[in-house]
């Protein structure tokens, strides 16, 4: 794995637009809003500090509506999307472990999406490898890639989970 | 005049909102000082800040009258008080540490996860293959750990002092009776299952739970890969293995083959060694396996391999041929029934047929049948995250015939056993570990309770130290069940380990002693086995791993081993030959570009034989991996650079028995054929 595969500012942006377009999916209504509102913020300003934000917003959504998967799915998918366009930043280990936290949670719940929790699986595998591509390509590949393709298979529409396997994909032609 | 209105309403709605608007503001600290990143909000609201560097907050509300405040960091206790909002201001919270519980502590004493453990993978099955002795076989890799000890002239697992048969395998729970193939004697043994096989195993090295049973010494449970998400085809060619696998991936299921051939015959003629080959050591293998998704937590798995080993040469004047037929199977079904529950049943079958001519004398004939079936079910529950309770059963129904020219036996028995598992927090950071083992032999009637526990102190995430005891238990070898005239007890071997660790993201160090007493050993008296038999083996291993340098792996691991025995035809208690007091084993791992360079050195001391002491086993070995796309691996090792001549054995007249060959060569390339990853050689 070599660090120019993973241009991940690009994905952010991805990520964020696809996050709020995934809104209109959310289970419960005045929490997509506010999922909504939160997540708008992050097209303004997308600095490392708009990201801490915008989780610990997302942690008060969830706090609203505790039994709800959508905040959980944010609170991880934000929390990686902060860690894999900042991999060594001072806050980066917390919020990897906040987005285990939320994945472990979002396992619990009967009706979270099982394609979205393989999406975020894949995603937490990505971002170990953009923080030691040397160490952690190699072992961690298959696993990104496997659950990427089971994301797939399990909701083919699965617009995120296309992307971020398109983007490895592209990571791997590049080398 | 509406317009007016409008405006003047509007203006009162923000004046009224910017007077109800309450400032919340104050500190969080923990006991070694301020917090930074504490989310504090109020409950029910967007409303909240996160702290700085110096722990201060402050944020405004617009609730007013009665509200909770919440202040929660990840590692933390959530701190929460309700009161009138105007009284949040200059507050100093103080959060204390949130103690772990069972589901986020792995204890690792005396067990060495390989796959995935606890989320982090230590070592995969390309790890495995680019090892620096292993030449791709997972038993030659695990020898790289501590508290293993240099066979040389079998290859076979040999665990702090005890013999390789106390060593068992487990593959998804279930027991495998032979895990090795086989070869002549003198001749290096190699596991016979494929490490892309398996995402994750866990070697124990002593002091294991009450699931695992039969094995004195330790256990080597390993998991089969999960369902695959996509189909795979790909070959493998040597100079002595061709291998061709693929998986056929379905919504829910998949489909996998594999089928390899190892032949030692041109390699032999490229590189001769010092045997006289009748026919060159030959292995057919056929492995298959299905897996199926009944729901998303719930896996049907199964597994199906045969091995046909077939081998000849001239020996001390007798021309011994040798062929084996190893069948293995087994089937799984894990699922989670909710509310905290899991379910386990499985049914596995081993059967082995060894014949061999001119085995000991010229002329002779041995032919041996081996049979098992292993049946097990298992209840587990999480009560609370401090308090886990599992409990299951299992059945083990043996079958052995031996012919040995007009002498043999035949042997039927069954092992029934329960067991009882409980994992609890007694006080933060203070897990213990307890459980017991019941089991009852058929041929003899004898019942056995063996007590185990493990009690860990675990103070954060670097360090944890655990103190181990318990009984474990081993029918003995069929032969000497048959010569002991049916009535020979199991073996029994009691565990005290102590271990230590400090484990950061790039550097492991652990330390553990051990003591291990074993009773009941069978012993030859009068030409009749009895279980009077005893000895022990006491030691410590010291293992460091480390990555703190770019692209540089090493591993240092270290065994000191004191063991005695009587037994077998021992005439008084002596050190078992297998055992050496010393081993050292380095390995450095370096990836340069699409190159990974591999190292290992190998020491282990002299072992002692009736007629002397051999002399030291050193071995260099190095390895070279080439990515030379992404399809396409090439592997070459050479091992025993150094080229000494290693002797395993002296014989009670002298002579001195050794390697048939001082290095050997080993190039192999691996090409996906179908298979959308990039450096995937595991088609199976």
């Amino acid at each position: 794995m070599t660090s120019r595969i993973f241009n991940f500012r690009l994905v952010a942006v991805v990520l964020t637009v696809f996050a709020t377009l995934s809104l209109g999916h959310a289970q419960d209504i005045p929490v997509g809003a506010l999922i909504g509102q939160s997540l708008s913020k992050l097209q303004q300003d997308s600095s490392p500090e708009a990201f801490q934000n915008c989780v610990a917003e997302l942690k008060r959504i969830d706090a609203m509506a505790p039994g709800s998967a959508a905040p959980k799915y944010y609170i991880a998918l934000q929390s990686l999307n902060f860690a894999v366009t900042n991999p060594h930043a001072e806050q980066t280990e917390g919020l990897i472990s906040e987005a285990e936290q939320a994945i472990a949670q979002l396992e619990e719940i009967k009706e979270a999406d099982h394609s979205d929790l393989c999406t975020l699986k894949g995603f937490l595998y990505m971002v170990r490898i953009v923080q030691d591509p040397a160490k952690n390509g190699q072992r961690y590949y298959l696993d990104v890639m496997n659950y990427y393709e089971k994301a797939l298979k399990l909701n083919p529409d699965n617009a995120l989970a296309s992307q971020l396997q398109e983007k490895f994909f592209e990571g791997m032609r590049a080398q | 005049m509406k317009h007016l209105l409008t405006t003047l309403f509007l203006a009162l709605t923000v004046l009224c909102g910017a007077f109800a608007q309450t400032r919340i503001d104050g500190t969080v600290t923990d006991a070694q000082g301020p917090l930074v990143g504490v989310n504090v909000f109020v409950v029910g609201t967007l409303d909240g800040g996160i702290t700085d560097t110096l722990g201060r907050f402050s944020f405004v509300t617009g609730r007013t009258g009665e509200q909770t405040l919440r202040a929660v960091l990840l590692g933390y206790e959530e701190y929460e008080t309700t009161a009138d909002a105007a009284s949040f201001t200059n507050m100093e919270i103080r959060l204390r540490e949130k103690a772990a519980s069972l589901d986020e502590v792995v204890v690792t004493a005396s067990t060495y996860s390989l796959g995935k453990s606890n989320q982090i993978k230590t070592m995969d099955a390309l790890d495995v293959v680019m090892s620096g002795n292993s030449c791709g076989d997972l038993v030659a890799a695990l020898q790289v750990l501590p508290g293993t000890t240099v066979v040389g002239e079998n290859g076979k697992l040999y665990v702090r002092g005890g013999e390789s048969e106390e060593c068992q395998t487990f593959v998804n729970g279930m027991h495998v009776l032979v895990p090795y193939s086989t070869n002549v004697e003198g001749q290096g043994q190699r596991g016979r299952f494929s490490p892309f096989l398996f995402k994750g195993m866990s070697f124990s090295l002593g002091g294991y739970g009450g699931e695992y049973g039969q094995a004195l010494s330790s256990v080597l449970p390993m998991e089969t890969t999960d369902v695959a998400s996509s189909d795979k085809l790909g070959v493998s060619a040597s100079l002595l293995d061709w291998n061709l696998g693929g998986t056929k991936a379905f919504r829910q299921s998949s489909l996998s083959f594999n089928a390899a051939l190892t032949d030692l015959g041109l390699y032999t003629k490229l590189f001769p060694d010092r045997c006289d080959w009748t026919r060159p050591y030959r292995k057919l293998s056929g492995e298959a396996q299905y897996k199926l998704e009944l729901g998303p937590n719930s896996v049907l798995k199964t597994y199906a391999g045969y091995d046909w080993t077939s081998v000849g040469m001239r020996t001390e004047g007798r021309s011994l041929s040798m062929d084996e037929h190893n069948v293995y199977a087994n089937a799984t079904l894990h699922t989670q029934l909710g509310a905290g529950c899991t379910l386990f049943a499985g049914v596995a079958e081993s059967f082995v047929l060894s014949d061999i001519d001119d085995a000991l004398a010229a002329g002779d004939r041995y032919h041996n049948t081996r049979n098992e079936v292993h049946l097990k079910a298992e209840l587990g529950k999480r009560f609370t995250p401090q308090f886990k309770l599992s409990a299951g059963v299992e059945d083990y129904l043996r079958g052995s015939g031996k012919r040995y020219n007009e002498t043999g036996y035949d042997l039927k028995y069954h092992l029934l056993a329960a067991h009882v598992d409980a994992q609890l927090r007694i006080v933060p950071r203070l897990f213990l570990n307890v459980s017991a083992r019941g089991e009852r032999l058929s041929y003899n009637r004898e019942w056995l309770l063996m007590p185990r526990a493990t009690l860990s102190f675990v103070p954060n995430t670097r360090f944890q130290a655990s103190v181990m005891a318990g009984r474990y238990s081993q029918t003995p070898e069929d032969d000497y069940i048959a010569r002991g005239q049916y009535r020979l007890r199991q073996s029994t071997a009691d565990h005290l380990i102590f271990s230590m660790q400090y484990a950061t993201a790039r550097t492991l160090i652990r330390f553990e002693p051990y003591y291990k007493w074993y009773h009941h050993l069978p012993l030859l008296s009068d030409g009749v086995y009895t279980a009077d038999g005893y000895g022990y083996s006491r030691g410590f291993d010291v293992y460091l791993e480390d990555s703190s340098l770019r692209n540089l792996t090493v591993t240092a691991a270290y065994s000191f081993n004191d063991s005695k025995r009587l037994y077998l035809d021992y005439a008084s208690p002596r050190t078992p030959e297998y055992a050496s007091r010393h081993n050292l084993r380095l390995t450095a791992k370096y990836a340069l570009g699409k190159f990974i360079v591999g190292l290992a050195e190998t020491y282990a001391s002299g072992r002692e034989y009736a007629a002397g002491k051999t002399p030291f086993y050193n071995s260099l070995d190095a390895n070279v991996t080439w990515l030379a796309h992404p399809k396409v691996i090439v592997y070459a090792s050479l091992n025993n650079l150094l080229g000494r001549t290693n002797v395993y054995r002296i014989n009670p007249d002298g002579t001195q028995v050794g390697a048939t060959r001082d290095r050997f060569f080993y190039i192999g390339i691996f090409v996906s054929l179908k298979n959308n990853k990039a450096y995937d050689i595991s088609n199976f």
